[in-house]
């Protein structure tokens, strides 16, 4: 239970050390606004933070699902061609040393307006992990269990669905994971370049005009929709794979 | 025993290529396995005892020479036989009982018999009431006594097992060495057994091919003359300890085994 007391008590501890400060030392509100000023400005502009907070989440929902249906199958067929692995994957993975930030202009510009460009900008920054770890999930495969199901007569796809798709599971979801936080800081980055609407604009519209309570209100929620997504995650991940979990104590502990 | 070869490896050879060069593996290998016999295949690490499995169930190609089981060449992956390895290679997602029934799975679908017949099988390894167990709930004996059962589910004529106690303690290794005897003596299947244990070898076997270091040859063939079914006590019967000496003297010759003064 101290484990994860810990880690509350700290942070409890940062807010009141963080209120205290900015009383004593009498900070302009412009500059860093007190913990107990974000929160009123949280709950006085609840209505249209709402809106923009659906927004927000709609963009990184999307391009996290994006992101999912196009690196796996993309990983799947990676492992299963030789040849477009040869003539890919090289590429896929320079193509990671241009910053995806950097593009994401050009994206917005060539997608246009709306919601659509800022789904895109999610979806180019998160996928590149998920094809990583699809990958070496599905090659992580022990060669004496391929023997085996090849001895038993199984076709490729019989061995995909029944061993080697699960038994990648784990690793795609570290990607999965990494991908689901990503999309986060892409669907900002996207409305920070052109928007509307969304968090992301809030939070340029609140510190053009030096609030920022409201600036700090939208970080808040951001943080607090990436704790959210990536807590679903691990738990689907936990119900999807119990095995997994078990094994990964069971390694930690050293009981093999 | 009957005079029926099961197996036929004639004039096989094996290299591989690696960054630092090709190795050969095996030279020229030839034996048979007879119908119903208990093989096993001893040698030091290196000899090309599991290349030799690989290329036996068609999961490898000889680079020279030819396989055939039951009078057919293979030159695809055989499926009338069960494999055992080293590592048990146990799906963490399935049960014990699952995992056994892996085997009928990939097959086509799984039946009430089945279903039956891996229970019993389970038993008989005395892994009754650990059906529902994932791999990980179970010990290292527990694991590999899943993949002996998963290797016979489907009554295969040919069982190959590469190291299958390798990894296992002393104690362990007894109890599943007895194990397979009995259990061997029920099926009566013709078993190819890959080891570096010389009291294993000869506790189980009706014959012992023993390999010279790389590039594996065939040195010796020895045939155990010993009643059965065996127990513990055969090890200290003289003929037992006449065949293992017989055994040592050859790795003595090839520099296997040294005795340092």
């Amino acid at each position: 239970m101290s484990r994860r007391l810990a880690p509350l008590l700290t942070l409890a501890a940062l807010i009141i050390a963080w209120e205290v400060v900015v009383d004593a030392l009498r900070v302009p509100e412009y500059l860093l606004p007190a913990p107990t000023g974000i929160v009123a400005a949280l709950v006085g502009e609840w209505r249209m933070l709402a809106f923009h907070t659906w927004v927000t989440l709609y963009e990184i929902l999307c391009g996290f699902a994006l992101a999912i249906a196009v690196g796996v199958p993309l990983a799947m067929l990676i492992v299963a061609s030789p040849p477009f692995e040869r003539s890919v994957y090289p590429l896929l993975v320079a193509s990671q040393s241009v910053p995806k930030i950097a593009i994401a202009p050009l994206l917005i510009f060539w997608a246009g307006i709306g919601i659509f460009p800022k789904i895109l900008v999610a979806f180019a920054i998160a996928f590149f992990p998920v094809v990583i770890d699809t990958v070496a999930g599905l090659r992580s495969i022990e060669p004496e269990m391929l023997h085996l199901a090849r001895s038993m007569g199984a076709g490729e796809g019989k061995i995909f669905l029944k061993i080697r798709f699960p038994s990648a599971l784990p690793s795609i979801f570290a990607g999965v994971k990494v991908a689901v936080t990503l999309a986060v800081v892409g669907a900002v980055v996207g409305e920070f370049i052109q928007a509307d609407q969304g968090l992301g604009y809030v939070l340029q519209q609140a510190t053009a005009v030096l609030n920022t309570r409201l600036g700090f209100a939208a970080i808040l929620i951001l943080a607090l929709i990436g704790i959210v997504l990536f807590v679903a995650v691990e738990l689907f991940e936990r119900w999807l794979t119990p095995w997994s979990a078990a094994r990964r104590t069971e390694l930690a502990t050293g009981t093999l | 025993m009957a005079r029926v070869n099961l197996v036929e490896v004639r004039d096989v050879s094996r290299r591989f290529r690696t960054p630092q060069g090709d190795v050969h593996a095996l030279d020229s290998v030839s034996f048979d396995v007879r119908e119903g016999e208990f093989l096993s295949i001893l040698g030091p690490s290196g000899c090309g005892k599991s290349t030799l499995v690989m290329l036996i169930a068609g999961l490898l190609a000889p680079s020279a020479g030819a396989v055939a089981v039951a009078g057919t060449l293979v030159d695809r992956p055989q499926t009338r036989l069960g494999i055992v390895f080293q590592s048990p290679v146990l799906l963490a997602w399935r049960t014990a009982l699952d995992n056994v029934l892996l085997q009928c799975e990939m097959r086509g679908r799984v039946t009430e018999t089945q279903h039956a017949r891996a229970r019993e099988l389970l038993d008989g390894t005395g892994l009754g009431g650990f059906e529902a167990r994932y791999p990980h709930e179970l010990s290292g004996g527990m694991r590999q006594r899943v993949s002996l059962c998963r290797a016979l589910i489907h009554d295969p004529p040919l069982l190959l097992m590469d190291e299958p106690f390798g990894a296992l303690d002393a104690l362990t290794r007894d109890q599943l060495t007895l194990d397979l005897e009995v259990l061997r003596a029920r099926s009566g299947t013709t078993v190819v057994f890959i080891t570096h244990s010389i009291t294993e070898a000869v506790f189980l076997s009706d014959r012992v091919l023993v390999m010279t270091p790389r590039p594996g040859r065939i040195d010796t063939v020895l045939e155990v003359d010993l009643p059965r079914p065996r127990r513990l006590a055969v090890r200290e019967d003289p003929r037992f300890a006449a065949y293992t000496r017989r055994i040592n003297d050859r790795f003595m010759a090839h520099g296997v085994l040294k005795e340092r003064a």
